[in-house]
């Protein structure tokens, strides 16, 4: 790849890539793997853009198609959706960002399904309702409700923590 | 909790260091860990394999005297590797840049009918190769004669009355029948089990998603 490929195409929308690949990771060493992937993929697929739908949409699709099929192979991968108690993973990744708040709510997203991290990442990104679908796949009528419920899930599991 | 989400998300997100890039080093040499990256290269690697096995074992049965094992392992291992070559190059044109819902499907859908292609050519196989096997053997040169027909010759000296057609025994025949008949029964578990080992986190996850995307979609 070259460089002004990712100074141009690539590093104006690292943002996008950065949030979604911390939702999906949960360590740093993840994180900058799944970083590097998304962009190898973005320029390997890059002759694929058609220019249908804006080049921003293109990478979150990119970016979180990647997430989804990486496959890691790690020790209790389950451990998310089970327990609550702190791994030493979520400890260090705990501290991602300098903002106490957007480190939990980070960690509480981590804790949802696959798919509602998909979800709530593109709301909070103020995509339209139509928009989340069309990068998803699915239906815009659910996604409202479906934003709605992640929101409560959210709360909960920040409940307490957040002043 | 009084903040909401949505501002815990912008203000967190306003600090300058919350979206610092990482460094990327030789990226055109990264070695890919995408899933779909990562089946086209093991693909590509057994294929390979196979084809050198396949091409091994043809110079090995002429040097040992089983030419009609290597031929048929050959010629069915060919097939093999161009039925799984044209499934590569469908696995080649699936598009990254299309929904999640499209892209795992088109990436399920292709899972699928390579399992399937695979188990129902697994039934086959097996059979197959035991049979070139048992014809290697059987045309096998021993002293100036098949070893299948010096075997026949060694059999009707210790027991006279054996029953055979076409100069086989009847019990040789039924034998390697039910064999037959057994591995293409196992055939294609014997292939989906393998398959699981390697391959059933995968197989688990991508249905997990694809359930949740399709309630979405309802």
């Amino acid at each position: 790849m070259s460089s002004d490929f990712y100074n141009t195409s690539i590093l104006p929308f690292a943002g996008i890539i950065i949030k979604l690949c911390r939702a999906y990771t949960s360590s740093q060493q993840d994180f900058e793997d799944y970083y590097q992937e998304v962009c190898l993929q973005i320029w390997r697929s890059k002759d694929n853009f058609r220019e249908e739908s804006q080049w921003s949409t293109w990478v979150y699709r990119i970016s979180l198609n990647v997430c989804l099929t990486l496959l890691k192979k790690k020790k209790n991968n389950v451990q998310h959706f089970v327990s609550d108690s702190i791994t030493a993973e979520e400890t260090e990744n705990n501290y991602a960002f300098s903002d106490e708040s957007l480190n939990l709510l980070y960690d509480a997203i981590r804790k949802l399904s696959e798919i509602d991290r998909a979800v709530i990442m593109l709301y909070l990104e103020e995509k339209s309702q139509k928009e989340i679908a069309e990068i998803i796949g699915t239906n815009p009528n659910n996604i409202g409700v479906r934003v709605k419920r992640i929101k409560t899930r959210l709360k909960k599991l920040l409940d307490g923590k957040i002043n | 909790m009084e903040k909401s989400i949505e501002n815990i998300w912008k203000e967190g997100f306003l600090k300058s260091d919350a979206l610092v890039a990482p460094k990327i080093n030789n990226l055109y040499n990264q070695k890919s860990i995408h899933i779909i990256d990562k089946f086209k290269r093991m693909f590509k690697i057994n294929l390979m394999a196979i084809v050198a096995f396949s091409f091994a074992f043809l110079v090995v049965s002429f040097i040992i005297g089983i030419p009609i094992t290597g031929i048929i392992f050959f010629v069915t291992l060919s097939v093999l590797v161009v039925i799984n070559k044209r499934l590569l190059n469908d696995l080649e044109k699936i598009d990254i840049g299309i929904s999640s819902y499209q892209y795992l499907k088109a990436f399920n859908q292709w899972i699928n009918k390579q399992v399937s292609i695979n188990k129902r050519f697994s039934r086959f196989l097996y059979p197959i190769i035991f049979m070139s096997l048992v014809l290697g053997f059987w045309f096998k040169d021993a002293e100036g004669m098949p070893l299948g027909e010096r075997l026949v010759g060694e059999i009707l000296v210790g027991f006279p009355d054996t029953y055979l057609i076409f100069g086989i025994p009847l019990i040789g025949i039924v034998i390697v029948a039910v064999i037959l008949v057994l591995l293409f029964l196992v055939g294609g578990r014997i292939y989906k089990w393998d398959l699981n080992i390697v391959y059933g986190r995968l197989f688990k996850k991508l249905e997990e998603l694809m359930t949740d995307i399709e309630s979405l979609r309802s």
